[in-house]
């Protein structure tokens, strides 16, 4: 098939497929969940012959299906956009113009690991959830992919087609960071999860012993309670396994973390909307602290917090942090962020907190801290604030204060509350003309007439 | 210097208020419901002529009554601006709220006009951002300045045009 892009060059793409293994994989998915429905119950219902036979039907059904599936699932690269076909019943098309991706992710999970396969998951803003993870490709061919589509959504129009089209070299990546294994687990001790767990388990165990009773049932609810509790912790030390970051050769950020299911996220520098850092009372003691990326795109999957792939520093030394954040925002020192308090008379508003709260401009970003016990600072980069509110509440208006709102495409916006109402107008003011300020370089080309032509 | 929550700047922005056939619109809608719940309670009254549903009766019509009078101001106290780089949109009585959308940042502009808004020639110009939170919403418009404004907006979004 033979196409032409928009800078004019022709492109020969044929429309690629997806691995041959992934209906089997997606299918051993399926599988183990019919299985799992199905129960023993069922099993020693019906018999061993009976339900091996049901399961096999069943197992067939699937992989036909998946199948199926994988021959109607198709994908090419024309021009600047990334075109994926798929659905069986019902047919779906979709072309994602690359220059709106945000980032790209390699998943392996365990499966997938040991087949030597890998998911790509494209981040497209806009989109309410991950558009189009293409399951599953071998590791050699996502890498390439990758590096194209992020190559194809970096340049500008008018570029022409880079020569090379093979991985980078893993070698010219500059290593930043790497969490040992020890520090994330201790920092996964160190919540409020783990230091209940003890007490919960001396309290079931003491009812217990006074009534004299070990029901199994009893012993059940709480194994599965102490599991959900725990489950947290636990998920965050498998997710942030092993967590490494790196400069790609472009600059962007390469960051890989995951012990079942290993991630490797690139994200574009130019595409992080916020940082945020977070200091847990319970990390006080040994000065760690926790950094978060904010990128547009990375939309909330169900299930929240944990399954976003966000993290900048999943923990780590406020040295660390300070080198970390300068890579990500270039100029910004952690350790120089000065911030002014609001008034004294936002007190009768925020009682105990009120020392914590404060905003201060630096010449990149816009800074907020609150938080009294999890203290928490947000890193609001001009050139990517989208919009300015000042909302005043009806105490606030007796106060004459008022709350500054910089919102960005993701994550929570920048925020200065309970200033003085003529310097929250101030704020705003100021908010809007170095946002405007900062994304003046971004604008070129844009003469008068630029619009007025037909 | 005083300085008001609904009128910062008030030197250098010219401040454009919505069409007032937005209070009519606001009142009918508002009434419409307590016509209905009165009707209901009055329909309980005849039924079983408690003392109860008059007190019922008497606390929706307050309360319609009352918020009629804050309907009147709230209308008054939406307005917009629209300055070289960016709208911006202030409204709200209770919790007053104003926002500032540089044009750069525009993803989309909706122009919605209900059956009832269109009865009385208004409709709303809605611009949208990658933000969810920036919230520049402009009601009762008459349809020729919703236009003229989407227009704008739109020529002066792809004039400047980055989203994000």
């Amino acid at each position: 098939m033979t196409t032409t892009d928009p800078a004019g060059t022709t492109v020969d793409e044929p429309r690629r497929r997806l691995h041959p293994l992934s209906p089997v994989l997606h299918g051993a998915k399926s599988i183990a969940v019919i299985v799992a429905a199905l129960s023993w119950q069922t099993l020693s219902q019906v018999g061993v012959e009976r339900f091996a036979l049901v399961v096999l039907v069943v197992a067939v059904g699937v992989v036909v299906f998946s199948i199926v599936g994988w021959l109607t699932t198709g994908y090419q690269v024309v021009g600047r956009e990334l075109r994926i076909s798929d659905g069986v019943v019902w047919r779906r098309n979709r072309a994602i113009p690359l220059e709106r991706l945000q980032t790209v992710e390699l998943r392996r999970p365990l499966l997938a690991q040991l087949t030597g396969l890998a998911e790509l998951r494209l981040e497209v803003i806009g989109g309410g959830k991950t558009e189009a993870p293409l399951a599953y490709l071998t590791v050699r061919e996502a890498t390439a992919l990758r590096e194209r589509l992020l190559a194809l959504a970096g340049r500008t129009q008018s570029e022409a087609e880079p020569a090379t089209e093979g991985p980078a070299a893993p070698a010219l990546e500059r290593p930043l960071v790497r969490v040992s294994n020890r520090d994330l687990v201790v920092s996964q001790l160190l919540t409020p999860q783990a230091f209940f767990l003890p007490l919960g388990v001396a309290f079931v165990v003491l009812q217990f012993v006074l009534e004299g009773s070990w029901t199994f049932v009893g012993i059940a609810s709480t194994v599965t309670a102490m599991a959900g509790v725990l489950l947290q912790p636990v998920r965050r030390v498998l997710q942030d396994w092993d967590f490494r970051l790196a400069r790609d050769p472009e600059g962007r950020l390469a960051v890989r973390y995951g012990l079942l299911e290993t991630r490797n996220q690139v994200v574009p520098l130019n595409r992080v909307q916020a940082v945020g850092a977070t200091w847990p009372l319970l990390w006080r003691g040994q000065g760690w602290l926790h950094l978060r990326l904010d990128i547009a795109g990375n939309a909330g999957e169900p299930g929240g917090d944990s399954k976003r792939s966000d993290r900048l520093l999943p923990v780590g030394d406020f040295a660390t942090a300070r080198g970390l954040v300068w890579e990500v925002l270039p100029g910004v020192d952690l350790a120089a962020l000065a911030t002014s308090p609001p008034p004294r008379r936002a007190r009768w508003l925020n009682p105990i907190s009120l020392r914590s709260l404060g905003v201060g401009f630096t010449p990149e970003v816009f800074v907020s801290r609150w938080g009294l016990l999890t203290r928490e600072m947000h890193l609001v980069p001009y050139a990517r604030l989208q919009s300015v509110r000042v909302v005043q509440g009806p105490l606030q208006r007796r106060l004459g204060l008022a709350t500054v709102y910089a919102d960005t495409a993701r994550g929570r916006a920048g925020q200065a509350k309970d200033r003085d109402l003529a310097e929250a107008w101030a704020l705003a003011a100021e908010l809007a003309s170095r946002a405007r300020k900062a994304r003046k370089p971004e604008e070129p080309l844009k003469d008068e007439a630029y619009w007025q032509k037909p | 210097m005083t300085v008001d929550a609904l009128t910062p700047w008030p030197d250098t922005v010219e401040w454009r208020p919505v069409s007032p056939k937005l209070i009519t619109v606001e009142l009918i809608v508002r009434w419409s419901w307590s016509v209905i719940v009165v009707a209901g309670l009055v329909v309980g009254l005849v039924l079983q002529g408690h003392w109860l549903w008059w007190l019922g009766i008497g606390l929706v019509l307050a309360n319609a009554i009352w918020r009629s009078f804050v309907t009147v101001r709230a209308v008054r106290a939406w307005g917009y601006a629209e300055r070289d780089q960016d709208l911006l949109v202030r409204h709200g009585l209770l919790v007053r709220r104003l926002s500032i959308v540089p044009y750069a940042r525009m993803q989309f502009v909706d122009v919605t006009a209900g059956p009832l808004e269109r009865a009385f020639g208004l409709a709303t110009v809605q611009l949208h951002t990658a933000a969810a939170a920036s919230d520049a919403r402009i009601p009762g418009l008459p349809p020729a300045e919703a236009a003229r404004l989407r227009d704008r907006l739109t020529a002066l979004g792809e004039d400047r045009a980055e989203g994000l």
